[in-house]
Protein backbone atom coordinates (compact mmCIF):
# COMPACT_ATOMS: atom_id res chain seq x y z
CA UNK A 1 0.00 0.00 0.00
CA UNK A 2 2.90 2.23 -0.66
CA UNK A 3 1.15 4.01 -3.40
CA UNK A 4 -2.29 5.39 -3.19
CA UNK A 5 -4.24 3.84 -5.96
CA UNK A 6 -6.24 6.08 -8.14
CA UNK A 7 -9.01 5.19 -10.43
CA UNK A 8 -11.73 2.58 -10.22
CA UNK A 9 -9.30 -0.40 -9.98
CA UNK A 10 -8.24 0.84 -6.54
CA UNK A 11 -11.66 -0.01 -5.15
CA UNK A 12 -11.36 -3.55 -6.46
CA UNK A 13 -7.92 -3.93 -4.97
CA UNK A 14 -8.93 -2.72 -1.53
CA UNK A 15 -11.90 -5.07 -1.54
CA UNK A 16 -9.56 -7.89 -2.46
CA UNK A 17 -7.08 -7.16 0.31
CA UNK A 18 -9.73 -6.87 2.94
CA UNK A 19 -11.15 -10.20 1.79
CA UNK A 20 -7.69 -11.73 2.10
CA UNK A 21 -7.24 -10.30 5.56
CA UNK A 22 -10.61 -11.66 6.57
CA UNK A 23 -9.88 -15.16 5.32
CA UNK A 24 -6.48 -15.13 6.95
CA UNK A 25 -8.04 -13.97 10.16
CA UNK A 26 -10.60 -16.71 10.14
CA UNK A 27 -7.94 -19.40 9.58
CA UNK A 28 -5.97 -17.99 12.47
CA UNK A 29 -9.06 -18.00 14.63
CA UNK A 30 -9.95 -21.55 13.76
CA UNK A 31 -6.43 -22.84 14.43
CA UNK A 32 -6.49 -20.97 17.71
CA UNK A 33 -9.83 -22.48 18.57
CA UNK A 34 -8.58 -25.91 17.62
CA UNK A 35 -5.52 -25.51 19.78
CA UNK A 36 -7.69 -24.38 22.66
CA UNK A 37 -10.03 -27.25 22.11
CA UNK A 38 -7.22 -29.77 22.23
CA UNK A 39 -5.86 -28.04 25.30
CA UNK A 40 -9.26 -28.24 26.94
CA UNK A 41 -9.65 -31.85 25.96
CA UNK A 42 -6.25 -32.66 27.39
CA UNK A 43 -7.05 -30.67 30.49
CA UNK A 44 -10.37 -32.38 30.88
CA UNK A 45 -8.95 -35.85 30.49
CA UNK A 46 -6.17 -35.02 32.90
CA UNK A 47 -8.66 -33.69 35.41
CA UNK A 48 -10.75 -36.75 34.89
CA UNK A 49 -7.74 -38.92 35.54
CA UNK A 50 -6.90 -36.91 38.56
CA UNK A 51 -10.42 -37.07 39.92
CA UNK A 52 -10.60 -40.78 39.27
CA UNK A 53 -7.29 -41.63 40.87
CA UNK A 54 -8.02 -39.41 43.81
CA UNK A 55 -11.76 -39.91 44.12
CA UNK A 56 -11.28 -41.80 47.32
CA UNK A 57 -9.03 -39.14 48.75
CA UNK A 58 -11.43 -36.42 47.72
CA UNK A 59 -14.17 -38.19 49.50
CA UNK A 60 -12.37 -39.25 52.63
CA UNK A 61 -9.70 -36.66 53.25
CA UNK A 62 -11.10 -33.28 54.25
CA UNK A 63 -7.87 -31.37 53.66
CA UNK A 64 -7.45 -32.88 50.23
CA UNK A 65 -11.06 -32.13 49.42
CA UNK A 66 -10.65 -28.51 50.43
CA UNK A 67 -7.49 -28.25 48.30
CA UNK A 68 -9.26 -29.78 45.34
CA UNK A 69 -12.17 -27.40 45.68
CA UNK A 70 -9.74 -24.50 46.01
CA UNK A 71 -7.90 -25.61 42.87
CA UNK A 72 -11.15 -25.79 40.95
CA UNK A 73 -12.03 -22.32 42.16
CA UNK A 74 -8.59 -21.01 41.16
CA UNK A 75 -8.99 -22.15 37.56
CA UNK A 76 -12.44 -20.66 37.48
CA UNK A 77 -14.68 -23.68 37.70
CA UNK A 78 -16.87 -24.61 40.60
CA UNK A 79 -17.70 -28.32 40.62
CA UNK A 80 -20.74 -27.67 42.73
CA UNK A 81 -22.16 -24.70 40.90
CA UNK A 82 -21.90 -26.41 37.55
CA UNK A 83 -23.75 -29.41 38.79
CA UNK A 84 -26.47 -27.63 40.69
CA UNK A 85 -27.29 -25.52 37.65
CA UNK A 86 -28.00 -28.52 35.52
CA UNK A 87 -31.33 -29.82 36.67
CA UNK A 88 -30.14 -32.24 39.27
CA UNK A 89 -33.53 -33.86 39.28
CA UNK A 90 -33.03 -35.27 35.80
CA UNK A 91 -30.96 -38.34 36.47
CA UNK A 92 -28.95 -39.00 33.33
CA UNK A 93 -28.19 -35.58 31.92
CA UNK A 94 -25.72 -34.31 34.42
CA UNK A 95 -23.04 -31.69 34.17
CA UNK A 96 -19.53 -32.23 32.87
CA UNK A 97 -18.32 -32.17 36.42
CA UNK A 98 -20.71 -34.75 37.62
CA UNK A 99 -19.57 -36.99 34.76
CA UNK A 100 -15.95 -36.21 35.40
CA UNK A 101 -16.05 -36.99 39.07
CA UNK A 102 -18.47 -39.85 38.81
CA UNK A 103 -20.77 -37.75 40.98
CA UNK A 104 -18.77 -38.71 44.03
CA UNK A 105 -17.88 -35.21 45.12
CA UNK A 106 -21.30 -33.86 44.31
CA UNK A 107 -22.97 -36.70 46.11
CA UNK A 108 -20.81 -36.06 49.12
CA UNK A 109 -21.94 -32.46 49.34
CA UNK A 110 -25.55 -33.21 48.50
CA UNK A 111 -25.72 -35.84 51.18
CA UNK A 112 -24.16 -33.44 53.61
CA UNK A 113 -26.64 -30.77 52.59
CA UNK A 114 -29.46 -33.16 53.41
CA UNK A 115 -28.01 -33.66 56.87
CA UNK A 116 -27.69 -29.89 57.28
CA UNK A 117 -31.36 -29.48 56.42
CA UNK A 118 -32.29 -32.27 58.81
CA UNK A 119 -30.35 -30.87 61.74
CA UNK A 120 -31.64 -27.34 61.10
CA UNK A 121 -35.17 -28.70 61.00
CA UNK A 122 -34.71 -30.72 64.18
CA UNK A 123 -33.29 -27.84 66.13
CA UNK A 124 -35.42 -25.04 64.72
CA UNK A 125 -37.84 -25.31 67.60
CA UNK A 126 -35.18 -24.68 70.18
CA UNK A 127 -33.02 -22.12 68.40
CA UNK A 128 -35.41 -20.24 66.16
CA UNK A 129 -33.62 -21.35 63.02
CA UNK A 130 -30.20 -19.98 63.83
CA UNK A 131 -27.43 -22.42 64.60
CA UNK A 132 -23.75 -21.87 65.03
CA UNK A 133 -21.67 -23.56 62.36
CA UNK A 134 -19.57 -25.32 64.98
CA UNK A 135 -22.66 -26.71 66.72
CA UNK A 136 -24.11 -27.82 63.44
CA UNK A 137 -20.93 -29.72 62.66
CA UNK A 138 -20.91 -31.31 66.12
CA UNK A 139 -24.44 -32.52 65.68
CA UNK A 140 -23.77 -33.90 62.22
CA UNK A 141 -20.66 -35.68 63.43
CA UNK A 142 -22.59 -37.16 66.34
CA UNK A 143 -25.13 -38.62 63.96
CA UNK A 144 -22.52 -40.33 61.83
CA UNK A 145 -21.39 -43.86 62.20
CA UNK A 146 -18.05 -44.78 63.67
CA UNK A 147 -15.33 -44.62 61.10
CA UNK A 148 -17.23 -42.36 58.75
CA UNK A 149 -15.07 -39.78 57.07
CA UNK A 150 -14.55 -36.54 58.87
CA UNK A 151 -16.40 -33.39 57.93
CA UNK A 152 -14.96 -29.92 58.23
CA UNK A 153 -16.77 -26.64 58.65
CA UNK A 154 -15.59 -25.78 55.17
CA UNK A 155 -17.48 -28.79 53.82
CA UNK A 156 -20.63 -27.66 55.56
CA UNK A 157 -20.33 -24.18 54.09
CA UNK A 158 -20.05 -25.70 50.62
CA UNK A 159 -22.99 -27.96 51.33
CA UNK A 160 -25.05 -24.96 52.38
CA UNK A 161 -23.97 -23.37 49.10
CA UNK A 162 -25.52 -26.24 47.19
CA UNK A 163 -28.86 -25.37 48.78
CA UNK A 164 -28.89 -21.96 47.06
CA UNK A 165 -31.11 -23.04 44.16
CA UNK A 166 -33.82 -23.95 46.66
CA UNK A 167 -34.38 -20.35 47.61
CA UNK A 168 -33.02 -17.94 50.13
CA UNK A 169 -33.90 -19.86 53.25
CA UNK A 170 -30.49 -21.36 53.94
CA UNK A 171 -27.63 -18.96 54.26
CA UNK A 172 -24.52 -18.22 56.23
CA UNK A 173 -24.48 -15.12 58.38
CA UNK A 174 -21.89 -13.75 60.74
CA UNK A 175 -22.74 -12.85 64.28
CA UNK A 176 -19.72 -11.32 65.90
CA UNK A 177 -16.85 -13.37 64.63
CA UNK A 178 -18.70 -16.66 64.41
CA UNK A 179 -20.45 -18.00 61.35
CA UNK A 180 -24.02 -19.18 61.80
CA UNK A 181 -26.32 -21.10 59.50
CA UNK A 182 -29.68 -19.47 59.22
CA UNK A 183 -32.52 -21.70 58.09
CA UNK A 184 -35.40 -19.23 58.24
CA UNK A 185 -35.71 -16.42 55.73
CA UNK A 186 -35.35 -13.61 58.21
CA UNK A 187 -32.95 -10.75 58.61
CA UNK A 188 -31.51 -9.73 61.94
CA UNK A 189 -31.37 -6.04 62.62
CA UNK A 190 -28.21 -4.56 64.05
CA UNK A 191 -29.52 -4.48 67.61
CA UNK A 192 -30.44 -8.16 67.46
CA UNK A 193 -27.05 -9.07 66.06
CA UNK A 194 -25.38 -7.08 68.81
CA UNK A 195 -27.40 -8.90 71.47
CA UNK A 196 -26.63 -12.33 70.02
CA UNK A 197 -22.98 -11.41 69.83
CA UNK A 198 -23.01 -10.34 73.47
CA UNK A 199 -24.72 -13.58 74.42
CA UNK A 200 -21.83 -15.55 72.95
CA UNK A 201 -19.56 -14.48 75.79
CA UNK A 202 -21.29 -15.94 78.83
CA UNK A 203 -24.13 -17.76 77.15
CA UNK A 204 -26.67 -15.25 78.37
CA UNK A 205 -27.40 -11.55 78.61
CA UNK A 206 -29.71 -9.42 80.70
CA UNK A 207 -31.18 -5.99 80.32
CA UNK A 208 -28.69 -4.41 82.69
CA UNK A 209 -25.77 -6.15 81.01
CA UNK A 210 -26.80 -4.61 77.70
CA UNK A 211 -27.27 -1.22 79.30
CA UNK A 212 -23.81 -1.28 80.86
CA UNK A 213 -21.87 -2.87 78.03
CA UNK A 214 -23.56 -1.41 74.98
CA UNK A 215 -24.69 1.84 76.55
CA UNK A 216 -28.29 1.25 75.53
CA UNK A 217 -31.39 2.65 77.18
CA UNK A 218 -33.52 0.19 79.12
CA UNK A 219 -36.35 0.26 76.59
CA UNK A 220 -34.03 -0.49 73.69
CA UNK A 221 -32.42 -3.42 75.51
CA UNK A 222 -35.79 -4.76 76.54
CA UNK A 223 -37.16 -4.53 73.01
CA UNK A 224 -34.20 -6.25 71.40
CA UNK A 225 -34.33 -9.07 73.94
CA UNK A 226 -38.06 -9.54 73.65
CA UNK A 227 -37.84 -9.57 69.87
CA UNK A 228 -35.28 -12.34 70.00
CA UNK A 229 -37.33 -14.33 72.50
CA UNK A 230 -40.29 -13.84 70.19
CA UNK A 231 -38.27 -15.26 67.32
CA UNK A 232 -37.30 -18.22 69.46
CA UNK A 233 -33.62 -17.33 69.29
CA UNK A 234 -33.20 -16.78 73.01
CA UNK A 235 -34.61 -18.62 76.03
CA UNK A 236 -35.67 -16.70 79.09
CA UNK A 237 -34.70 -17.74 82.62
CA UNK A 238 -36.93 -16.09 85.21
CA UNK A 239 -35.51 -17.79 88.25
CA UNK A 240 -32.48 -15.56 88.53
CA UNK A 241 -32.32 -12.23 90.34
CA UNK A 242 -32.65 -10.43 87.03
CA UNK A 243 -34.20 -12.24 84.08
CA UNK A 244 -31.49 -13.79 81.98
CA UNK A 245 -31.79 -14.44 78.28
CA UNK A 246 -29.87 -17.51 77.19
CA UNK A 247 -28.55 -18.53 73.83
CA UNK A 248 -29.85 -22.04 73.06
CA UNK A 249 -26.45 -22.91 71.62
CA UNK A 250 -25.22 -23.25 75.18
CA UNK A 251 -27.52 -26.19 75.72
CA UNK A 252 -25.12 -28.38 73.81
CA UNK A 253 -22.11 -26.88 75.50
CA UNK A 254 -20.14 -28.77 78.09
CA UNK A 255 -21.64 -28.48 81.46
CA UNK A 256 -18.80 -26.62 83.13
CA UNK A 257 -20.27 -23.20 82.42
CA UNK A 258 -22.98 -23.84 84.96
CA UNK A 259 -20.55 -23.04 87.71
CA UNK A 260 -20.70 -19.37 86.79
CA UNK A 261 -24.36 -18.96 87.57
CA UNK A 262 -26.65 -19.37 90.52
CA UNK B 1 -45.99 -62.15 67.72
CA UNK B 2 -44.99 -65.60 68.88
CA UNK B 3 -41.34 -64.92 69.54
CA UNK B 4 -40.96 -63.72 73.09
CA UNK B 5 -39.42 -60.28 73.26
CA UNK B 6 -37.52 -61.29 76.35
CA UNK B 7 -34.55 -59.11 77.06
CA UNK B 8 -34.51 -57.61 73.61
CA UNK B 9 -34.07 -54.25 75.19
CA UNK B 10 -30.91 -53.71 77.19
CA UNK B 11 -31.65 -53.99 80.86
CA UNK B 12 -31.54 -50.67 82.64
CA UNK B 13 -28.40 -49.96 84.53
CA UNK B 14 -28.62 -50.85 88.17
CA UNK B 15 -30.22 -48.11 90.15
CA UNK B 16 -27.10 -47.28 92.09
CA UNK B 17 -25.54 -45.62 89.08
CA UNK B 18 -26.62 -42.01 88.78
CA UNK B 19 -28.69 -40.99 85.81
CA UNK B 20 -26.63 -39.17 83.20
CA UNK B 21 -28.60 -35.99 82.75
CA UNK B 22 -28.72 -34.48 79.25
CA UNK B 23 -27.10 -31.10 78.60
CA UNK B 24 -30.40 -29.22 78.71
CA UNK B 25 -30.70 -30.15 82.40
CA UNK B 26 -27.81 -27.75 83.01
CA UNK B 27 -29.40 -25.01 80.92
CA UNK B 28 -31.07 -22.61 83.37
CA UNK B 29 -33.96 -21.45 81.14
CA UNK B 30 -34.94 -25.09 80.72
CA UNK B 31 -36.70 -24.71 84.08
CA UNK B 32 -38.72 -21.65 83.06
CA UNK B 33 -41.76 -21.97 80.87
CA UNK B 34 -40.80 -20.40 77.52
CA UNK B 35 -43.12 -17.78 76.14
CA UNK B 36 -42.56 -18.47 72.46
CA UNK B 37 -44.90 -21.28 71.45
CA UNK B 38 -42.43 -23.04 69.18
CA UNK B 39 -39.73 -22.83 71.81
CA UNK B 40 -42.17 -24.06 74.42
CA UNK B 41 -43.00 -27.06 72.28
CA UNK B 42 -39.31 -27.86 71.90
CA UNK B 43 -38.98 -27.48 75.65
CA UNK B 44 -41.85 -29.90 76.33
CA UNK B 45 -40.39 -32.41 73.90
CA UNK B 46 -37.08 -32.30 75.69
CA UNK B 47 -38.69 -32.53 79.11
CA UNK B 48 -40.81 -35.53 78.21
CA UNK B 49 -37.81 -37.31 76.72
CA UNK B 50 -35.90 -36.56 79.91
CA UNK B 51 -38.71 -37.80 82.18
CA UNK B 52 -39.05 -41.04 80.22
CA UNK B 53 -35.31 -41.67 80.13
CA UNK B 54 -35.05 -40.95 83.84
CA UNK B 55 -37.94 -43.26 84.67
CA UNK B 56 -36.51 -46.00 82.49
CA UNK B 57 -33.12 -45.68 84.12
CA UNK B 58 -34.47 -46.01 87.64
CA UNK B 59 -37.34 -48.29 86.60
CA UNK B 60 -39.79 -45.79 88.07
CA UNK B 61 -43.44 -46.65 87.70
CA UNK B 62 -45.19 -43.97 89.69
CA UNK B 63 -43.46 -40.63 89.57
CA UNK B 64 -43.96 -38.02 92.22
CA UNK B 65 -44.68 -34.68 90.63
CA UNK B 66 -43.41 -32.67 93.53
CA UNK B 67 -40.19 -30.78 92.90
CA UNK B 68 -39.60 -30.53 96.63
CA UNK B 69 -37.55 -33.06 98.48
CA UNK B 70 -38.42 -35.74 99.35
CA UNK B 71 -40.41 -36.61 96.28
CA UNK B 72 -41.20 -40.24 96.86
CA UNK B 73 -41.71 -42.19 93.68
CA UNK B 74 -42.18 -45.91 93.41
CA UNK B 75 -40.23 -48.12 91.12
CA UNK B 76 -39.73 -51.77 90.40
CA UNK B 77 -36.60 -53.25 91.92
CA UNK B 78 -33.62 -53.76 89.66
CA UNK B 79 -33.34 -57.25 88.25
CA UNK B 80 -30.19 -58.16 90.08
CA UNK B 81 -31.46 -56.91 93.41
CA UNK B 82 -34.85 -58.26 94.27
CA UNK B 83 -34.98 -56.81 97.72
CA UNK B 84 -34.04 -53.25 96.83
CA UNK B 85 -36.16 -50.46 98.12
CA UNK B 86 -39.13 -49.69 95.97
CA UNK B 87 -39.20 -46.07 96.94
CA UNK B 88 -36.87 -43.53 95.51
CA UNK B 89 -36.47 -39.81 95.97
CA UNK B 90 -36.83 -38.23 92.56
CA UNK B 91 -36.79 -34.59 93.54
CA UNK B 92 -33.63 -34.09 91.47
CA UNK B 93 -35.60 -34.61 88.28
CA UNK B 94 -37.54 -31.37 88.46
CA UNK B 95 -35.14 -29.56 90.74
CA UNK B 96 -31.55 -28.94 89.73
CA UNK B 97 -30.03 -28.08 93.09
CA UNK B 98 -26.68 -27.18 91.57
CA UNK B 99 -28.26 -24.51 89.39
CA UNK B 100 -30.84 -23.64 92.02
CA UNK B 101 -33.54 -23.96 89.37
CA UNK B 102 -36.75 -25.91 89.56
CA UNK B 103 -39.67 -26.54 87.31
CA UNK B 104 -42.86 -25.06 88.70
CA UNK B 105 -45.70 -27.45 89.56
CA UNK B 106 -47.80 -25.99 86.77
CA UNK B 107 -45.06 -26.70 84.25
CA UNK B 108 -44.52 -30.20 85.57
CA UNK B 109 -48.17 -30.82 84.84
CA UNK B 110 -47.72 -29.43 81.36
CA UNK B 111 -44.98 -32.01 80.79
CA UNK B 112 -47.15 -34.84 82.12
CA UNK B 113 -50.06 -33.66 79.97
CA UNK B 114 -47.72 -33.64 76.98
CA UNK B 115 -46.74 -37.24 77.78
CA UNK B 116 -50.37 -38.19 78.25
CA UNK B 117 -51.14 -37.16 74.70
CA UNK B 118 -48.59 -39.74 73.61
CA UNK B 119 -50.04 -42.37 75.92
CA UNK B 120 -46.82 -42.27 77.92
CA UNK B 121 -48.23 -41.05 81.20
CA UNK B 122 -51.38 -41.04 83.25
CA UNK B 123 -52.31 -39.43 86.54
CA UNK B 124 -52.58 -41.94 89.34
CA UNK B 125 -56.23 -42.11 90.24
CA UNK B 126 -57.27 -41.18 93.73
CA UNK B 127 -54.19 -39.35 94.91
CA UNK B 128 -55.72 -35.93 94.54
CA UNK B 129 -58.35 -33.88 92.80
CA UNK B 130 -56.39 -34.12 89.57
CA UNK B 131 -56.70 -37.86 89.50
CA UNK B 132 -59.70 -37.77 87.23
CA UNK B 133 -59.10 -37.68 83.55
CA UNK B 134 -60.16 -34.04 83.44
CA UNK B 135 -57.98 -31.08 82.84
CA UNK B 136 -55.37 -32.27 85.25
CA UNK B 137 -54.11 -28.79 85.90
CA UNK B 138 -56.00 -28.23 89.11
CA UNK B 139 -54.48 -27.51 92.48
CA UNK B 140 -51.02 -28.98 92.68
CA UNK B 141 -51.21 -31.06 95.82
CA UNK B 142 -48.06 -32.48 97.39
CA UNK B 143 -48.99 -36.08 96.91
CA UNK B 144 -49.61 -35.94 93.20
CA UNK B 145 -48.33 -38.90 91.33
CA UNK B 146 -48.32 -39.97 87.73
CA UNK B 147 -47.72 -43.25 86.01
CA UNK B 148 -44.81 -42.84 83.67
CA UNK B 149 -44.97 -45.39 80.92
CA UNK B 150 -41.47 -46.02 79.66
CA UNK B 151 -43.31 -49.17 78.72
CA UNK B 152 -46.98 -48.67 78.01
CA UNK B 153 -49.52 -51.20 79.32
CA UNK B 154 -49.66 -52.53 75.75
CA UNK B 155 -45.92 -53.10 75.77
CA UNK B 156 -46.08 -54.81 79.16
CA UNK B 157 -48.92 -56.93 77.83
CA UNK B 158 -46.76 -58.01 74.90
CA UNK B 159 -44.01 -59.02 77.32
CA UNK B 160 -46.41 -61.06 79.42
CA UNK B 161 -47.82 -62.68 76.32
CA UNK B 162 -44.35 -63.50 75.07
CA UNK B 163 -43.47 -65.05 78.41
CA UNK B 164 -46.66 -67.11 78.41
CA UNK B 165 -45.85 -68.38 74.93
CA UNK B 166 -42.24 -69.12 75.73
CA UNK B 167 -42.98 -71.04 78.91
CA UNK B 168 -45.96 -72.92 77.55
CA UNK B 169 -48.45 -71.58 80.07
CA UNK B 170 -51.29 -71.23 77.64
CA UNK B 171 -54.44 -72.55 79.19
CA UNK B 172 -53.07 -72.51 82.68
CA UNK B 173 -54.26 -70.37 85.55
CA UNK B 174 -51.91 -68.13 87.45
CA UNK B 175 -52.48 -65.66 90.23
CA UNK B 176 -51.51 -62.10 89.72
CA UNK B 177 -49.25 -62.40 92.74
CA UNK B 178 -47.47 -65.33 91.12
CA UNK B 179 -46.86 -63.36 87.98
CA UNK B 180 -45.31 -60.46 89.82
CA UNK B 181 -43.57 -62.10 92.75
CA UNK B 182 -43.40 -65.78 91.94
CA UNK B 183 -40.25 -67.78 91.41
CA UNK B 184 -41.45 -68.70 87.95
CA UNK B 185 -41.21 -65.23 86.54
CA UNK B 186 -37.81 -64.42 88.00
CA UNK B 187 -35.74 -62.93 85.24
CA UNK B 188 -38.78 -61.96 83.21
CA UNK B 189 -39.00 -58.28 82.41
CA UNK B 190 -42.22 -57.81 84.28
CA UNK B 191 -41.08 -59.51 87.48
CA UNK B 192 -41.57 -57.05 90.30
CA UNK B 193 -44.03 -54.93 88.38
CA UNK B 194 -46.66 -53.01 90.28
CA UNK B 195 -49.80 -55.16 90.51
CA UNK B 196 -52.03 -52.31 89.47
CA UNK B 197 -50.01 -51.74 86.34
CA UNK B 198 -49.90 -55.47 85.62
CA UNK B 199 -53.67 -55.54 85.82
CA UNK B 200 -53.83 -52.73 83.31
CA UNK B 201 -51.61 -54.78 81.02
CA UNK B 202 -53.73 -57.88 81.56
CA UNK B 203 -56.74 -55.74 80.73
CA UNK B 204 -55.24 -55.21 77.30
CA UNK B 205 -54.92 -58.96 76.84
CA UNK B 206 -58.49 -59.46 78.05
CA UNK B 207 -59.73 -57.03 75.45
CA UNK B 208 -57.92 -58.96 72.76
CA UNK B 209 -59.45 -62.19 74.03
CA UNK B 210 -56.07 -63.55 75.04
CA UNK B 211 -56.72 -63.77 78.75
CA UNK B 212 -59.39 -63.75 81.37
CA UNK B 213 -59.10 -62.16 84.77
CA UNK B 214 -61.25 -63.28 87.67
CA UNK B 215 -61.35 -63.24 91.45
CA UNK B 216 -61.47 -60.63 94.15
CA UNK B 217 -59.27 -57.68 95.02
CA UNK B 218 -56.49 -59.54 96.76
CA UNK B 219 -56.60 -62.90 95.10
CA UNK B 220 -57.00 -62.25 91.46
CA UNK B 221 -56.16 -64.92 88.98
CA UNK B 222 -55.67 -64.94 85.26
CA UNK B 223 -56.07 -67.54 82.60
CA UNK B 224 -54.28 -67.25 79.30
CA UNK B 225 -55.61 -68.51 75.99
Amino acid sequence: MSRKGVGLAAFDRSRLTSAQYASHGSTLRSTNAQALETQLAVFRSLLQQFAQTHAKDIRSNPTFRAQFARMCAAIGVDPLASSSQSGSGAGGSSSIWAQLLGRSVNDFYFELAVRVVEVCGETRGENGGLIELRKLRERIMRGRLEGASEITEDDILRAVGTLKPLGSAYSVIKVGSKPYIRSVPKELNTDQSAVLEAAQVLGYVSVSMLMVNLGWMRARSQTALEDLVGEGMLWVDRQSAEWEYWSPGFMLENQDFTGTTG
Amino acid sequence: MSTPPLSTTPTPASSSSPFPFPPEYSFPPFFTRQTNLTTHHAQLTKWSALVLAYARHHRILKLSLSPNSPATSTRMPPKDDDQAKQEIDTSELFHNARLNRQLAARDVRAVIDFLRKDGRAEYVAGTSSAGTDGEGSGSGGEGDMAWVYWRTPEEWAALVEGWVDATGQKGSVLTVYELVEGEGTKGAEFHGLDQELLLKALGVLVKRGKAQVFGQEDSQGVKFF
